[in-house]
This record gives C-alpha cells, structure tokens and sequence, in this order.
C-alpha cells in the first residue's frame, strides 16, 4: 500500500518497481526466475509466469516489496518502453557477454532512461551469460568503464550457475533504499509531499511533450 | 383582386382573420388560428407541459425498472449490458432506455406487485441520487454495511465520502482532467487520513481503500466515463476501425507462441477474449482492472501449455496484441483512460494488475503504430492486405485454422491429407505405367538383340550325311594321294 518510490515512515515497507530492460534471448526471463525460485530452465518451475514477480525482502530492517517488470525485447516493441518504465525506481539493462549487439542495445538504452528519467533512476547495467567466458564478445574493461560514465553499476552474473544474482538485487535494492530516503529528507520531514504518491498519473499528463516516437497509448490518440 | 375572390365564392369574414385569442392582430391557418405571438405562447405552453409528462413517464418506468430489477436478482441486469457492443456512448443511453420501456410492457404481469414495493421503499432524494441506478443503491448498502466494522472511523469515512461526492457533484462542469485531479487527492488524502487519525494498519486501509473506490466510482461512472468534452469517443472508434482493418494479422506474423490446435489453448484463448471484452460492462474501476488480469492470466495459461515453461514477457506481449486484435473490445480507449484518471494510483503503479494494465496499454500503443516492419512484411504486402486486395490466408492453407472451428478445421486438415492422396495416387499410376512400359521395352530390346545376333550370325543346318560321308574332305591334299588301293585277285 505504501506509495511507490518509498512511503517509508516508521513500520512501513518500501515498494519499488525494478524493469528488466534487454534484447530478446540475453537471459532476462533466467535471470529473474533464478532470483525468485532459484531455479533454472528448469521443468518443475511451479510460476505460471515469469513476467510479473514480485520479492519480499529484509535489508537492516527495512522491509522491502520489490516488483520486477520483465519487458518484450523484441525490436519491434522498442518504442512501448517508455510505456513500462514509467514510475520505475530502478531498471535492470541486461546483455549478453557473447553477443556485442547485445551490448549495445544496452546503451540505447541507458541514454533513453536517463532522459526520460533523469538521475532518480538507479540504473544496473548487467553481463549475463559468465559461464560462456571463452566466447566474451564484450570487454569487462569496456563495459565497466561505460557504466561508470553513465553513473550505473555494472555486474557480472550467470542465471545458469546462479552467479553474481544475490547480489545484484540486493545492491540495486540498497541504492534505492538510499535514493528514497534522499528524497524524503529533501520534500521536508511531516508535510505531505502534494503528488508524491500519484507520479504516475501526473507523468501520463506530459506524456506527448516528453516523449518521441514512442508509443503514448494513454495519451496519444 | 376583391372583386374576383368574391366571384369564386369564397368569402372570409373580416373576424375570421384575426387572431384567436382576439388580440386584434391577424391569425393565420398555419399557426391554428393565432397570430404569431399567441401561438408562439399557446404553443411554449402545451410543448412544456408535454416535456413534463415525458419526464415524469421516463421517471415513472425507470423506477419500476429498478424496482423489477430489485425483485429479480441483480446478477440478471448485467448481461443486457454486457455482451453488447457500444459503438458510441449514446447508443448505450437509448438502449438502456428501449429496454427499459420493453421490459415494462413485456413483464406486464408482475406490475401489480411492484406497484406495492414501490410504495414500501422511499423516494430517491431528488438531488445527486435521483438517477441512482440499482446497482448504486446496491453498492450503498454494501459501503454502509462494510463501513459499520469499522465504528469511528467507519463513520468519519462515511462523512467524508459523501462530503466529496457532493463537491463533484458540482465540479462536473470542470474538464476531466480536474476532476480526476480531485479524485486522486481523495484517494491520497482518506489514506494518509485513516493511517494518522484513525491508525488502521496499512492492509485494512487497502481494503478500505478499495470500498471506497467502488463506492464513488460506481456513482461517478456516469459523469466521468467516456465525457462528453474529451475525445475519447473519437478514438474509442479510430482504434475499433483500425483493429477491423487489421483483421488479416495472423499469429505467425506477430510471432504469438501460442498453438491454437490444441483444444485447451484455443479455449483458454477464447476466454482471454472473453475477460478484455468484459471488461468494458464494470463501473469500478478496480474491477476493469480484474478483468485484464483475469485475461493476462489466461493468456499465460495458453502459453503454458503451448511451450511448456513459464511465459516471459517476449512471449506475453505479442499473445496479449494478438487477443486484442481478436477480440476488439468496445471502447477500449474510453477504459484506459478512465482506468488511468480514476484508479486508486497505489494499484495501478506498482502493482499486479498495473503490470497487466501497462501490457494493454503498450498492446494498443503497438496497434495504433502497427506498420509492415513490426510485422516483418514487405510494404507492398502490408499495403495489399490493409486494403484488403488480398488476404494472406487465403494464401497460406495452414493460416485458416486460427479462425475456424475445430469441425472446419478438421475438414480442411482432411481435404489436405486428401489431396496428398490423391498426389500420391497419381505418382504410383504413371511410375506403374513407367514400369509396365519399361518391361515391354526391355522384351522388345531382347527380342531385337536376339534378332541382331541371329541376323549377323545365320545358324546355317548343314545335311548330316554330308559330313559323315567323307571324313577326310577337309583333306586338301587329297588329289595328290595315290588312288586307293584296289584289292587284286591274285591267281592262286
């Protein structure tokens, strides 16, 4: 119930929405099911679905609901982003380490995010695929300095030797901890931020000013 | 002029020509007898007396109608609505009207016991109530009933609530935007209200939440869904016409991972379809939101079954576009948008059924956009198939069975495996002719080459004596040998 982007007074949980940005076949959909049910291509996942997952988490006494967005990476569906990552409070931009293309669609990426949500966004930008070391089409070194640049961190993870994924969420999870408490203190402690709660309808307001090219299905006509 | 008009025999008298009501001008047939100001009043008068008893009748049957409805069950009212499809909004007012009037004449006989409920049960008061429907007393009842284990705080809600209502009741001549506005800071405002003043904990105060939503919705639907000062009506029909020309998409083409030969996936398919077009019959909008999740979930479902491993996100956007071009629920726009300004924002943004609702509205953003690179044609083929020169199932044998039943399907899959037959059949006759050919060919080709040899080779019969009479024959030398040797008698 609590407001998305925190609403954390005393006893109430943080909810924050996480994307899963990424070509097709980069492992998003592996990712996710190897955090939330620890399993991997596996035939008695029990999730009827792997879309919309939702986490409990407890970070130093935190209560944290997290709830993962996969999103369609099909080229063709490119433009709907803007769509899906609206009133998100992290996003997750996943690439292959053997496929460069991969890679590089993570940039495009990265440059709409942050334009379209400026710096309160926590950006991860993830190599998946470690257990296929040998094939790496993609530098560590590139692609770390890279993240760097764009104020994101970047991780290394396999879904399929369950590497590197703990971490990440938790990481991501603590940095929006950290971004939402900014924000707290920054609209004053006891007033009422006016909105705060109901970002998302007043974003859907300056949607066709904001956005180019992608596709406004509450707005556009 | 007088003269002749006398002659044909018609006279008027001077009195006849003035006005009825004798003010002294002159009347006129046309306006029965008046002239033009008392007949403009004569006529002001019967026309608002007319329009009083119109209204009082429409008043009259629309709470019999209630009141029938009451005395059957509720659940009944629904379907007329539903399975309709809404082209515009007004259609919906005058359908709800015709039945109305229907229902009075076709249900004559239980009259005489409504007439009697109609009188236990009070007037509606005539203010912001007086077009309350049954399904808004119904909810009433509910929100009173459900605010009653509530005590204090219960009350307070129940205050505040109306307080709102009727303060939009006056801010109905605002633009959408602004009263969407003041909705979401009611929203905002009762939550953090009941979380300081009355200390609920926070999973009663969704539940809270959700009640009062069904309550201010159900009885704002009417001001606030599909306004006439928006547009949304327009779009509602650009996106309803724009999905009928797009009836020529096939799965394949939007790459659905769905295999609709499968009974139990075409069945899940068709409820999917079933759920989004549901969707438009709720007032709450809570439980349009419901209904898109019922469809998602059915979706997944089907693609479950097809590819045996849980549907990620590729899979379930172009599945749920391929639903919604199926199905082309009514007023598809006018839903998102009042979904969008009236929603309980904490559902929405973060939620389960906000995933799904995002996935609807990305789905008919992707429609609306739909071009030949998005469905991987060329231009010209999109081009011939918007226009609907050609179809391309008419191409593709295979495509006809997304649309058809399972008997047609069956019968087409038969023709198919007909016509293989028959290919087959074909193939074994000429390869058996060939055969047949080939083995009298192969007995002629013996024949001659038996003939060839015997020509080139004569068997020539020689007479057996021949040989037998002179042994030596072939004895070239035989000239040269001394004659034979007489036998000579030796005189002894």
């Amino acid at each position: 119930m609590a407001a998305a982007g925190g609403g954390a007074a005393a006893g109430r949980a943080y909810s924050f929405k996480v994307v899963l940005l990424g070509e097709g076949c980069v492992g998003k959909t592996s990712l996710v099911l190897r955090y939330c049910e620890n399993k991997f291509n596996d035939k008695h996942i029990t999730t009827l679905q792997a879309s919309f997952l939702t986490k409990k988490l407890n970070i130093g006494g935190k209560r944290v609901n997290l709830a993962i967005w996969d999103t369609a990476g099909q080229e063709r569906f490119h433009a709907l982003g803007p769509i899906y990552y609206r009133d998100s409070n992290g996003a997750i931009l996943v690439y292959d380490i053997t496929d460069e293309d991969s890679f590089q669609k993570v940039k495009n990426w990265v440059k709409e995010l942050r334009k379209m949500l400026g710096n309160e966004i926590c950006l991860c930008i993830v190599g998946n695929k470690i257990d296929l070391e040998k094939e790496r089409h993609v530098s560590i070194q590139e692609a770390e300095s890279y993240a760097e640049s764009v104020g994101a961190k970047h991780y290394h993870t396999s879904a399929k030797q369950n590497k590197g994924i703990e971490e990440l969420f938790l990481d991501l999870c603590k940095r929006m901890i950290e971004t939402a408490q900014v924000d707290e203190r920054a609209k004053g402690n006891g007033s009422s931020p006016p909105g705060a709660a109901r970002r998302g309808v007043q974003i859907i307001d300056d949607e066709p000013q904001v956005q180019s090219g992608g596709g406004g299905c509450c707005s556009s006509g | 002029m007088s003269l002749k008009s006398e002659r044909r025999g018609i006279h008027v008298d001077q009195s006849e020509l003035l006005c009825k009501k004798g003010c002294g001008y002159y009347g006129n047939p046309a306006w029965q007898g008046f002239c033009s100001k008392c007949w403009r009043e004569e006529y002001h008068k019967a026309r608002q007396k007319q329009i009083q008893e119109d209204w009082e009748l429409a008043e009259r049957l629309q709470r019999e109608e209630e009141e029938a409805f009451a005395s059957s069950q509720s659940g009944q009212a629904a379907p007329s609505l539903t399975f309709s499809k809404f082209e515009e909004k007004k259609t919906n007012e005058k359908t709800r009207k015709v039945t109305t009037v229907k229902r009075f004449f076709s249900a004559s006989s239980r009259v005489g016991s409504k007439k009697a409920e109609i009188q236990e049960t009070k007037a509606p008061s005539p203010s912001i109530n007086r077009q309350t429907s049954i399904e808004t007393d119904r909810v009433s009842k509910e929100f009173i009933e459900f605010l009653k284990t509530f005590h204090k705080t219960g009350q307070d809600i129940y205050k505040q609530t109306k307080l709102f209502l009727e303060a939009m009741h006056y801010k109905r001549d605002l633009s959408i935007e602004e009263q969407s506005e003041c909705t979401q800071d009611f929203y905002q405002n009762m939550a953090e209200r009941m979380q300081t003043r009355g200390k609920v904990p926070p999973e009663k105060v969704e539940k809270i939440m959700d009640q009062i939503e069904k309550y201010i919705m159900t009885r704002l639907y009417k001001y606030v869904f599909c306004p006439e000062t928006t547009d949304d009506e327009k779009k509602d029909l650009t996106i309803q016409k724009r999905i009928r020309a797009l009836h020529w998409v096939t799965p394949q083409m939007l790459c659905v991972p769905v295999n609709e030969e499968i009974p139990e996936v075409s069945d899940m398919v068709v409820k999917a379809i079933t759920d989004i077009i549901e969707m438009d019959s709720k007032r709450v909008p809570r439980d349009k939101l419901a209904c898109v999740t019922r469809c998602s979930k059915h979706v997944f479902s089907a693609i479950k079954v097809t590819k045996n491993e849980p549907a990620s996100a590729d899979d379930f956007l172009p599945t749920l576009i391929y639903i919604v071009l199926k199905g082309n629920p009514p007023r598809l726009q006018s839903n998102i948008q009042y979904v969008t300004r009236f929603c309980n924002p904490s559902r929405l943004m973060t939620g389960e059924d906000g995933y799904y609702f995002t996935n609807l509205c990305c789905a008919v953003a992707f429609i609306e956009k739909l071009d030949a690179q998005s469905l991987n044609l060329s231009q010209e083929d999109f081009d011939r198939y918007m226009s609907g020169q050609t179809s391309p199932r008419k191409q593709e044998s295979e495509n006809w069975s997304p649309d058809a039943c399972l008997g047609v399907k069956q019968m087409y899959k038969n023709l198919d495996l007909l016509s293989q037959l028959n290919e087959r059949q074909e193939r074994i006759m000429s390869e058996a002719k060939k055969l047949e050919k080939d083995l009298i060919d192969w007995t002629d080709g013996i024949a001659k080459e038996v003939q060839d040899i015997v020509e080139k080779c004569p068997l020539e019969i020689k007479p057996p004596n021949q040989s037998l009479a002179a042994i030596d024959s072939e004895n070239v030398e035989n000239d040269k040998l001394p004659p034979p040797l007489q036998p000579q008698v030796y005189a002894g």
